[in-house]
């Protein structure tokens, strides 16, 4: 097929969009409006998930090594050696999905609670040594959320682990809440995805009736499916990207206000900044709206191109 | 060039047949008649031959191909070879007459060269090439259907296929028809009109093949209409 057949077909769309007016003023804005709510929602999962991240980034497990002064059974109640601690360090880093392990010995926690208040610096000397009534502490970041539980369990198995502690609900919370985001996500992109190819799929329709007589006498001249096809197709990728286009702006227009007040007032919420999502959420919009444009003549002529 | 083997079309909730067993054969460079009272089965035969409709049973064969056999995809090119002229014209009124011609050649991709080559040839033929530039809708019915003649013959075709084409022309514009498609069968095409326009075959003296209840009950050579008119 011929560039020239396809300049000649886009001059044809151009002029067909052009006569359709009203209707197709007016489809143009319901391709809009459901590509707008496609973008809001788009917008919220996304702003959702940043929240969902940056908690898992902040989900560890806490294990506690054994001393003399634990009293669980496994401790046998004697410190561990050196050694032992290296092999306990060496056993969790070797664990699959484990990302960072950091060690606190009791003896520099003891320390950290002087630094963090003089006050109390004193009475806290008395607890220095074999008196240290604290425990080392291993702290464990796992690549992924959902492996937390499981490595918690390994390294609680572990010998010279006295105890592992990780927010077991608001590890399972966060699992939940994310999933929920994403299939609520996804069913609502589909369910406006279907609305948008139907709306275009019917003003496509409208203009492929409009001119049935020149459809028919193609055929009869013998133009190829293809050569029928191709400015609908183009007139269904041109509507669905100028509803894409005023989409985006709206949204782009809304969230550069929106975003940075949010952020605000409330300043603990991760909230993504526009100029990380926006360029990308537009080239998306615009080449949805092009492709679902092009499917929805696709199969608005199926029926007119029988032979 | 054109054989129908047998053959016997019925259209769909219909219980007679439109067209029941037909035979014939039509050689290249004939020119020929198709005659009959209303509901003969003149213009299903015609829809058979450019694959409008398909056959019920039986082969229709065109240049040695089986019509409805060819795959979806050659029907174009089937009827790229065949130029078809109907009753009422079947132009494009909000375009030219040039762009009417041209749309033939366009939807096939000929380059535009060649397009601005032909369709003046064309329209030169049927005496109107000063008209180029009118809206078809502003044309006579007579001028109308040269310019269907013109689009039917720009591609050079082998079969040339006129159903009732001076259905709505006075005699004038009947005559100045009929002596194209005449011309057009001296420059080598094969030529099939479906006609009602008794004088004219009866003074062409053509191959006439008449068609009742779907059944050829005449084919003669230098034939007549044969029926009141
Ligand atoms: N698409 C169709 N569906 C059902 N029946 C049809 C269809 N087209 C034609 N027929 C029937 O087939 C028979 C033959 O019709 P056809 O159009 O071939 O006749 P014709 O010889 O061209 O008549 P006319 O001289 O009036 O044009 C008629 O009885 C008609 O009712
Ligand atoms: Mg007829």
């Amino acid at each position: 097929m011929s560039l020239r057949g396809w300049v000649t077909a886009l001059r044809d769309a151009l002029r067909n969009t052009a006569r359709g007016n009203v209707m197709s003023l007016a489809s143009m804005l319901s391709v809009a409006v459901t590509l707008l709510v496609l973008a809001v929602v788009v917008l919220l999962a996304v702003n959702l998930e940043e929240m969902a991240a940056t908690a898992e980034s902040q989900v560890e497990i806490k294990g506690y090594l054994c001393t003399a002064r634990r009293e669980e059974v496994k401790c046998g109640q004697r410190d561990l050696t050196e050694q032992e601690i290296e092999a306990i360090l060496a056993g969790i880093r070797g664990l699959p999905d484990v990302e960072t392990v950091t060690f606190l010995s009791r003896h520099e926690a003891l320390e950290e609670m002087k630094r963090a208040d003089p006050a109390q610096a004193e009475i806290l000397s008395g607890y220095e040594g074999d008196e240290n009534p604290l425990s080392d502490e291993v702290y464990v970041k796992v690549s992924d959320v959902e492996r937390v539980a499981k490595v918690a369990e390994q390294i609680q198995a572990m010998r010279g682990v006295a105890k592992v502690d990780y927010g077991k609900e608001i590890v399972a919370d966060l699992l939940a809440f994310t999933r929920a985001v994403r299939i609520g996500g996804l069913g609502l992109v589909l369910l406006l995805l279907f609305a948008t190819v139907l709306t275009l799929s019917n003003t496509i329709r409208l203009s492929v009736y409009a001119r049935r007589r020149e459809i028919s006498i193609m055929k009869l001249v013998g133009a190829t499916d293809w050569y029928i096809r191709r400015p609908f197709v183009l007139e269904g990728m041109l509507l669905g990207a100028l509803g894409a286009a005023v989409a985006s702006g709206v949204v782009a227009w809304g969230y550069i206000r929106l975003a940075p007040a949010i952020q605000e007032s409330v300043p603990f919420l991760p909230v993504v900044r526009p100029e990380l999502i926006l360029t990308d959420l537009t080239l998306a919009l615009l080449g949805l709206g092009a492709v679902l444009g092009a499917v929805a003549s696709f199969f608005s002529l199926r029926r007119f191109l029988n032979v | 060039m054109i054989q129908l083997i047998n053959v016997t079309k019925v259209y769909p909730h219909m219980k007679a047949p439109s067209l029941d067993g037909v035979n014939l054969r039509v050689e290249r460079g004939e020119f020929v008649f198709l005659v009959g009272p209303s509901g003969a089965g003149k213009s299903t035969l015609m829809k058979l031959l450019y694959r409008e409709e398909l056959p019920t049973s039986g082969q229709v064969i065109l240049d040695g191909k089986d019509v409805a056999r060819l795959p979806r995809r050659a029907v174009p090119y089937l009827r790229r070879s065949i130029g078809v002229i109907f009753q009422d014209f079947k132009l494009l009124p909000e375009r030219t007459v040039f762009q009417n011609v041209a749309f033939a050649l366009e939807c096939t991709d000929v380059p535009r060269r060649e397009i601005a080559r032909r369709v003046p040839a064309a329209l030169e033929l049927v005496g109107l090439r000063h008209k180029s530039r009118a809206l078809a809708a502003e044309l006579s019915g007579g001028e109308q259907q040269r310019v269907a003649v013109a689009r039917a013959i720009v591609r050079n075709p082998v079969l040339v296929i006129a159903d009732e084409p001076t259905g709505n022309l006075d005699p004038e514009n009947t005559w100045t028809i009929m002596n194209l498609l005449n011309q057009i069968n001296q420059m080598g095409a094969t030529v099939v009109v479906a006609t009602h326009a008794a004088e004219i075959v009866d003074s062409m003296k053509k191959r006439v093949i008449a068609l009742e209840r779907g059944r050829v009950v005449r084919d003669e050579n230098r034939g007549t209409y044969g029926y009141e008119s």
